[in-house]
């Protein structure tokens, strides 16, 4: 599980982004932009012509980049690569799932709710008793 | 007079320490859960502000002067990141902890200065008091110079952030950066919550498997 994991330590890491185009350079103004030698960005503006391909290869390579701490994800972008986000359980990168113009947070899609919902059910619960 | 023994290993109502220890990881479970869906609202509402200020300022500047397309593509580095470490006290925690280092790019000791210096304005606020007028205003004034100092390459970094909208840019525009820096502070705090619920429902998993196990 997560707390088995060493952690890498960083100095300077970056906060990465998967959202669309008003949530990205709301984050950009805040400073959060990085543009590498290879022209490499830490963020992917998703519209209607982004296909889900290039959401599932974005996301594989924000979570094994060393130097990104954290990935910011708007959820209705996370639902459509559900499979890939409940399946990551790395404690760094952490995955962060937010809420975005059109499409207001639910807790019940959120993919660390949905891990630790377990607790809550009633199969569990009785388990622990029996 | 009635002397509290605290090393005892067994409570009051007969619960035994490992039974106290799990409820403490129950409940430490159920805060911050708490914690981390109520800072998901605040998040919620922080950036709708900042989305409803950056479209007035698209509104007021034209939908070509905020686009895109005008986003800097030549190589720099965040002025915005993190630094990542172990959680203090518990090397093997795997807990890891997440601070915001704003504004840190060009000349970071002023920056972390700033930073620093804020905090604790944040912790001693200044107080205002009667009397003695000259000698407190002298302070205020000094203690304002020194604080401009330390703000102006903070400023400078955020109108650098802005240039790519142009030079003379919307106060509204100006408004929504600091909406997104509040919600990027917002956001930091909630990762921190995250990994704390997670370490947290890890040692309660955990304690439930053993109980399973010893049945």
């Amino acid at each position: 599980m997560a707390n088995r994991v060493q952690i890498p330590t960083s100095n300077s890491a970056l906060i990465a982004m998967i959202a669309d185009e008003d949530t990205v350079v709301g984050f950009l103004m805040a400073g959060v932009g990085n543009v590498d030698l290879r022209r490499k960005t830490n963020y992917l503006i998703v519209d209607s012509k982004t296909t889900v391909k290039q959401i599932e290869d974005t996301f594989k390579e924000f979570t094994t980049r060393e130097d990104i701490a954290v990935v910011l994800i708007s959820q209705y972008v996370a639902n459509m690569i559900r499979f890939l986000v409940d399946s990551y359980n790395k404690p760094v990168p952490a995955i962060l799932e937010i809420p975005s113009k059109d499409h207001p947070y639910d807790p019940a899609h959120d993919s660390v709710l949905s891990r630790v919902k377990y607790l809550f059910s009633a199969e569990s619960v009785a388990s622990g008793r029996r | 007079m009635e002397v509290v023994d605290h090393g005892t290993p067994s409570l009051e109502n007969g619960q035994t320490d490992k039974e106290v220890e799990e409820n403490a990881n129950v409940l430490q479970f159920m805060d911050s859960m708490d914690a981390y869906l109520t800072l998901i609202h605040s998040l919620s509402s922080t950036l709708r502000r900042g989305w409803l200020e950056l479209a007035s300022a698209r509104h007021s500047m034209g939908a070509s002067r905020v686009n895109t397309v005008l986003l800097d593509h030549t190589s720099h580095p965040a002025a915005t990141s993190l630094l990542v470490t172990q959680d203090e006290g518990k090397v093997d925690s795997g807990k890891p902890h997440f601070t915001l280092c704003k504004w840190a790019s060009s000349s970071d000791e002023n920056s972390l200065l700033g930073e620093k210096q804020s905090s604790q304005d944040k912790l001693h606020p200044q107080l205002r008091h009667r009397g003695s007028t000259e000698l407190c205003e002298e302070k205020t004034s000094s203690e304002n110079k020194a604080s401009r100092e330390v703000d102006d390459p903070v400023q400078k970094e955020r109108s650098k952030s802005l240039s790519m909208f142009g030079t003379l840019v919307s106060p509204k525009l100006r408004a929504a950066q600091l909406s997104f820096e509040a919600a990027l502070e917002t956001l930091v705090e909630i990762v921190n919550m995250r990994s704390e619920m997670l370490c947290a429902f890890d040692q309660v998993n955990m304690k439930l498997e053993g109980r399973k196990d010893e049945k």
